[in-house]
């Protein structure tokens, strides 16, 4: 009954967090865009984007709430599900990063409390846009420091490994080392750019729909100029994410070498190797997909590079994140052009928005970026298998192998099956809740809550 | 080890701000199932911008607890995965139901009313989980330790069980009105107080003679208390603040720890031999001094807000007619 339960639980864990990163995607990018926004209407007095914050609040209160629930079902699931990995986690310093990231929790909840529910209070002239910095601080924090969880799992530190390996006990800690591994500069820099590009395009790809089918000039200007900063702020991202999605890449051949040759298909170490489009490994041979020669070695800058043949293959990924990889790069380059011809057609007074091709283009790329987000996160996860924490503890030392989990982890499937595409659909309901006058018109973002 | 233990102490100080929060809620959510178009007004305007830090409060407790007892995650985990999953499954119910209940225009059979009482249902639903898992580890009831297993048949069949789950359900229902400010329901609060506690005890005394020393008394008195102030006109204001209402609710749970220091489970594990040691007990206090200095500040900040803000600011007219109550 071992097998099973393990794949349950990875599955179970996976499930959640793939729809977590959806919500918590979207409450960044809301937060952000509000932010934006608050600071464009303090500055210029403009009624649409007062009114557009009225509108943002009401999904951004929304996806916060459901985002909380699924991070603390996230958090206990950890313990859960693998309380093996918690418990090495709680007897090194990883436990301090989840200790800090309450903090920023707290700074986001706080703020989004007294923006939300007591914001019409504050009178200053900037004093609202001001109330929803410490809530983007705070969110993007949340990101940090979880991503330094993640980059802890990859590259492991703060503890005697030697001695933990052969003993099982946990010796020589160093409390704040987890913070700062060889992998979290890389990590933390192409999340950051990352998961507010998937939020901001989802908005985007929303805006660009509704102002091609608006119907007056209130609809139209207000929908222009959500769109204006989420294609802006996409574009800004989406170069950042590019530039440290190449870094993250360069960091992997030094710190993960076998992840590197799995994501890449390099069934033998060499020079001047090329990259593999799609295919698969046969023996140590590449079968199928298309070549591109000698372009590895030109990104990476190294002579040699790494094969999967110098490793055993006992300890080699699933090697499907070689087409999850492919997928989420291929999927970022045609994301990048799109936004690179939609803003320079913007900036030339090309009025991209005015047609048809890029108004669903550009919703039909909101979707995109999410699956390049879940392929993205999926390579990372799938290709640290079968190590929860890497070349310390496989996943089926860390899981939980109780049978009880199997119904009520059935229900929270079902459950959530049901909640997040509701919620998405919730978000626009309340988005467009109040006639567009009364937005317009009516007092500062949060006055209309059921209460 | 230093003599006094600091970790358990912090995690169990966290633990009832939390649980303090959590049982205005509880207390509002009694309400807005019995009587909602009264209860609706008082109650919301303290459930609704309350419940994203109650809910912050509970991730601190749980972070702290992890990083206090490393060597529980594994027993706990096996003991609890079910009733811990069902626990999540409500945390989710609870917060969708009030986040969408908040901006809901009527659409066809659902409107804010059904929300609301769905988010009163899962948190009751909370209440029950978490009663049950406390009394747990409080008295050891349904709990076998050599095998790791926990039976809720084992749990109702214990004799204090189900007299403790109904005490805290009659404490709570007695305090509602207190806390809420209802006067209507005035003179039930005191004998209600009253009777919850005798049950409490009574309880206690069935999980083992030993849970009622003299300790009890604390929890106890302060229980009955504010009951006792709210029949004073002139005092009634003290107990109705919301602050003081709070610093005492988490004053009652705290004056608890006697049930599970030095021993939970009924004597079956020793709390100080679980604690972390080592370095991780220092970076620990550091980061919950850095933490008192950064919630404490955002929380005094939060009150501060709130106090100062002329009533319920941004809010919509309510559609009840609130008669008898007692506008906080």
């Amino acid at each position: 009954m071992s097998f099973p339960m393990v794949n349950f639980d990875r599955f179970l864990f996976a499930f959640t967090v793939g729809s977590h990163i959806l919500l918590v995607s979207l409450s960044i990018g809301l937060g952000i865009l509000i932010s934006a926004v608050e600071f464009l209407a303090a500055r210029s007095s403009d009624k649409y984007y007062r009114g557009l914050a009225r509108r943002l609040v009401r999904p951004f209160v929304v996806s916060f709430g459901i985002g909380t629930a699924s991070g603390i079902v996230m958090a206990v699931e950890l313990v859960n599900l693998f309380p093996g990995f918690m418990t090495l986690v709680s007897e090194t310093g990883v436990i301090a990063i989840f200790y800090v990231e309450i903090f920023a929790f707290f700074l986001e909840t706080i703020f989004v409390v007294v923006y939300v529910y007591y914001g019409k209070t504050f009178t200053g002239r900037y004093t609202r846009w001001l109330l929803t910095v410490p809530i983007v601080a705070g969110t993007l924090l949340s990101a940090v420091l979880i991503v330094m969880v993640n980059s802890w799992m990859n590259t492991p530190n703060g503890f005697n490994i030697g001695a933990y390996l052969s003993t099982g006990q946990v010796t020589g800690v160093n409390p704040w080392a987890p913070f700062f591994t060889t992998s979290t500069g890389y990590e933390v820099f192409h999340v950051l750019s990352a998961v507010p590009l998937t939020g901001l395009m989802f908005i985007g790809g929303y805006f660009s729909y509704r102002y091609f089918r608006a119907k007056g000039t209130d609809e139209r200007e207000l929908f222009l100029r959500g769109l204006r900063i989420t294609a802006a702020a996409s574009f800004f991202f989406v170069l950042i994410a590019v530039l440290s999605g190449i870094l993250e890449i360069e960091g992997l051949y030094t710190y993960q070498p076998l992840k590197y040759a799995a994501i890449e298909l390099n069934p033998n170490p060499g020079t001047n190797l090329a990259i593999t489009l799609f295919g698969s490994v046969s023996g140590l041979s590449i079968v199928g997909g298309i070549q591109i020669p000698g372009l590895q070695g030109m990104i990476t800058h190294h002579a040699e590079l790494p094969g999967l043949s110098q490793f055993p293959s006992a300890d080699w990924p699933p090697l499907i994140i070689h087409d999850t990889f492919d997928v989420m790069v291929i999927g970022g380059a045609i994301l990048g052009l799109f936004l690179l011809v939609y803003v320079g057609l913007w900036i030339a007074h090309r009025r991209p928005y005015d047609r048809p091709l890029f108004a669903y283009g550009m919703g039909a790329f909101s979707v995109l970026t999410a699956i390049i987000m879940e392929f993205g996160w999926a390579t990372d996860e799938i290709g640290r298998q079968p190590w929860v924490v890497y070349n310390v503890m496989t996943v089926n030392h860390a899981a939980n192998y109780s049978t009880g989990l199997l119904v009520p982890g059935i229900l929270i499937v079902a459950f959530y099956l049901f909640l997040v595409p509701f919620t998405f659909y919730f978000m626009v309901r309340v988005f467009n809740g109040q006639a567009l006058e009364v937005d317009l018109e009516g007092p500062a973002a949060g006055s209309d809550v059921n209460y | 080890m230093s003599t006094i233990n600091w970790l358990f102490y912090v995690n169990f100080a966290i633990f009832s701000v939390f649980l303090a929060l959590f049982i205005t809620e509880l207390m509002g959510a009694v309400l807005l199932l019995v009587d909602y178009e009264h209860a609706r007004k008082p109650v919301l305007a303290h459930v609704v911008p309350i419940w994203e830090v109650t809910g912050t409060f509970a991730a601190f407790w749980v972070v702290t607890a992890d990083f206090a007892y490393p060597s529980m995650l594994i027993p706990v985990a096996t003991l609890l995965a079910a009733y811990i999953v069902v626990f999540l499954i409500l945390i989710v119910a609870r917060n969708a139901s009030i986040s969408f209940a908040e901006y809901i225009v009527k659409h066809r059979w659902l409107d804010e009313k059904k929300l609301y009482q769905a988010y009163a249902i899962s948190t009751l639903g909370i209440g029950i989980v978490v009663v049950i898992i406390l009394s747990a580890i409080v008295s050891g009831a349904g709990v076998t330790l050599s095998t790791l297993s926990f039976s809720i048949v084992g749990w109702i069949t214990n004799p204090g069980s189900l007299p403790y789950l109904l005490g805290v359900l009659v404490i709570g229902v007695a305090l509602a009105p207190v806390f809420y400010g209802i006067e209507g329901l005035r003179r039930w609060t005191l004998p209600l107080a009253s009777l919850g506690v005798g049950i409490e005890g009574a309880a206690l005394y069935l999980f083992s003679p030993s849970f009622l020393s003299s300790w009890f008394l604390v929890p106890a008195v302060l229980t009955v208390l504010p009951a006792l102030f709210f029949q004073f006109p002139k005092f009634a204001p003290i107990v109705t603040n919301k602050i003081v209402f709070g610093a005492v609710a988490a004053l009652i749970i705290f004056s608890q720890t006697y049930l599970v220091y030095p021993t939970a489970f009924h004597g079956g594990i020793k709390v100080d031999s679980v604690t972390t040691q080592g370095p991780m007990v220092g970076a620990f206090l550091v980061l919950t001094a850095v933490g008192i200095v950064v919630v404490g500040g955002l929380m005094v900040l939060y009150l501060v807000v709130v106090t100062r803000s002329p009533g319920r600011a941004t809010a919509t007219p309510s559609p009840s007619v609130p008669t008898g109550v007692q506008h906080p």
